[in-house]
């Protein structure tokens, strides 16, 4: 691969920084989200970037009846009105006046047999969540994110410049190539 | 980056709308019933997979107990435990709040700030005084002697989330709260009424100033990695040979 080339390979690859910082920025009050950490390692075919994600938010007590967070790993399953079955780990639920209980996004909370009812005045045994050995359901509680908006600016900021340099060399490999066309002409 | 663009985008709109909400429960910290807000967000994502921003889900009351304060109002009432009292306004429409700052009006029956009086009690008009024990039983007090004339019932939904908060503490029932069931209070474990009390409102003011300060400064980043998006496209158009 030629100078350009990698030059190139650096500009795409801090685009998809921060991209991936300002996914992280977005979502700095979204319960239970974890951040993309964004790692860069050099190929045959110039700079890639890696994304990995690991660790959960800090829990937050709201006092809430149906708030849920869990401790440990496993997830909530979650079906909505098509049928689609998916996993979270946002335990904020509203009870129907049916008693079927939901979560934010209005998706039906599944239980050991189907969508968990929950009567009004009666509490929610965690053993319905069929989470792994060793986790445990926290009522009253919900996993905050963990993104630190902090050191997401600094990814932004640092994307930047690196989108800059990298702009600058190409801007610079082209002027050389251009005074060396130039050149052959003259001849 | 314009996927950039437009996540940085999204989390300026989530902050806006969070600190609509908190603005609100601040606005709100004094008033005697109110409940604080919290707004809610989840990550938007692709079908393919991959990130694009958050989108907002709207915000839902926390319905916990506000903390019970001695007063001297003539016809102070707060809730001790879950359920609301049923009020009517002048158009006999229902409504549900936690806010007991009742007086006697003219006519007998025990009005509160707006007009809304409050369902199932009137105090004849030979009374001198009232009041109310425990479980709701409202007692009037004659030249004669005291005697019960009334109790107030709380009412309860399958679904409080679902209420409709019309006016500052006052809600409005829907059909997706359910429907409404009204009972007394004073059960061993069930809520109880205080005489002589109010219930304050839910929201911490040094906390709402704190989720102020938090949104404030994530709006920021989010604006400035709007900025960044943007620089960075000036920056790949700039590649052109002028």
């Amino acid at each position: 691969m030629d100078g350009i080339g990698w030059a190139a390979s650096a500009m795409v690859a801090a685009r998809t920084r921060l991209e991936i910082a300002t996914e992280n920025l977005a979502n700095v009050s979204t319960d239970a989200f974890r951040r993309v950490e964004a790692r860069s390692f050099l190929t045959a075919r110039g700079v890639a970037i890696e994304r990995t994600s690991r660790g959960g938010g800090a829990l937050h007590h709201t006092g809430r009846d149906l708030d849920f967070a869990i401790v440990g790993d496993g997830s909530f399953k979650v079906r909505d009105a098509g049928g689609h079955i998916s996993e979270t780990r946002a335990g904020a639920f509203v009870r129907e006046s049916d008693g079927t209980l939901r979560d934010l996004r209005g998706r039906a909370v599944l239980g050991l047999h189907g969508s968990l009812r929950v009567p009004a005045g009666a509490s929610i045994d965690a053993r319905e969540f069929a989470l792994p050995p060793g986790s445990r359901v926290q009522n009253g509680f919900l996993e905050g994110p963990a993104v630190d908006a902090i050191s997401e600016m600094v990814d932004v900021l640092a994307a930047e410049r690196s989108f800059e340099s990298a702009q600058k060399a190409v801007a610079a490999i082209d002027a050389i190539r251009g005074k060396s066309a130039e050149a052959a002409r003259v001849k | 980056m314009d996927r950039a663009l437009f996540a940085a985008a999204s989390g300026m709109a989530a902050q806006q709308r969070n600190l609509d909400t908190i603005a609100d429960n601040l606005a709100n910290a004094g008033v005697i019933g109110f409940k604080g807000s919290v707004a809610s967000f989840a990550q938007l994502v692709l079908p393919g997979g991959g990130g694009q921003g958050t989108v907002a889900l709207g915000s839902h009351v926390l319905f916990g107990q506000g903390k019970l304060a001695r007063t001297a109002g003539p016809f102070d009432l707060a809730i001790d435990g879950p359920g609301f009292f049923e009020v009517v306004d002048a158009h006999g429409r229902r409504a549900y709040t936690r806010d007991g700052q009742f007086s006697r009006a003219a006519d007998g029956t025990l009005r509160n700030a707006l007009d809304y009086r409050l369902a199932g009690v009137r105090i004849p008009a030979g009374a001198l005084s009232a009041s109310v024990d425990e479980n709701g039983t409202v007692r009037a007090v004659f030249p004669a002697g005291s005697r019960a004339i009334g109790r107030i019932a709380l009412a309860q939904f399958p679904s409080p989330d679902h209420l409709r908060a019309i006016d500052g503490a006052i809600f409005a029932a829907t059909p997706a709260a359910g429907k409404v069931e009204t009972a007394g209070a004073g059960s061993p474990d069930g809520p109880k009424i205080r005489f002589g009390m109010l219930e304050e409102s839910n929201v911490t003011i040094v906390d709402a100033m704190m989720q102020i300060l938090t949104a404030q400064r994530a709006y920021e980043a989010n604006a400035k990695g709007v900025q960044a998006a943007d620089e960075m496209l000036r920056i790949a158009n700039n590649l052109q040979r002028g």
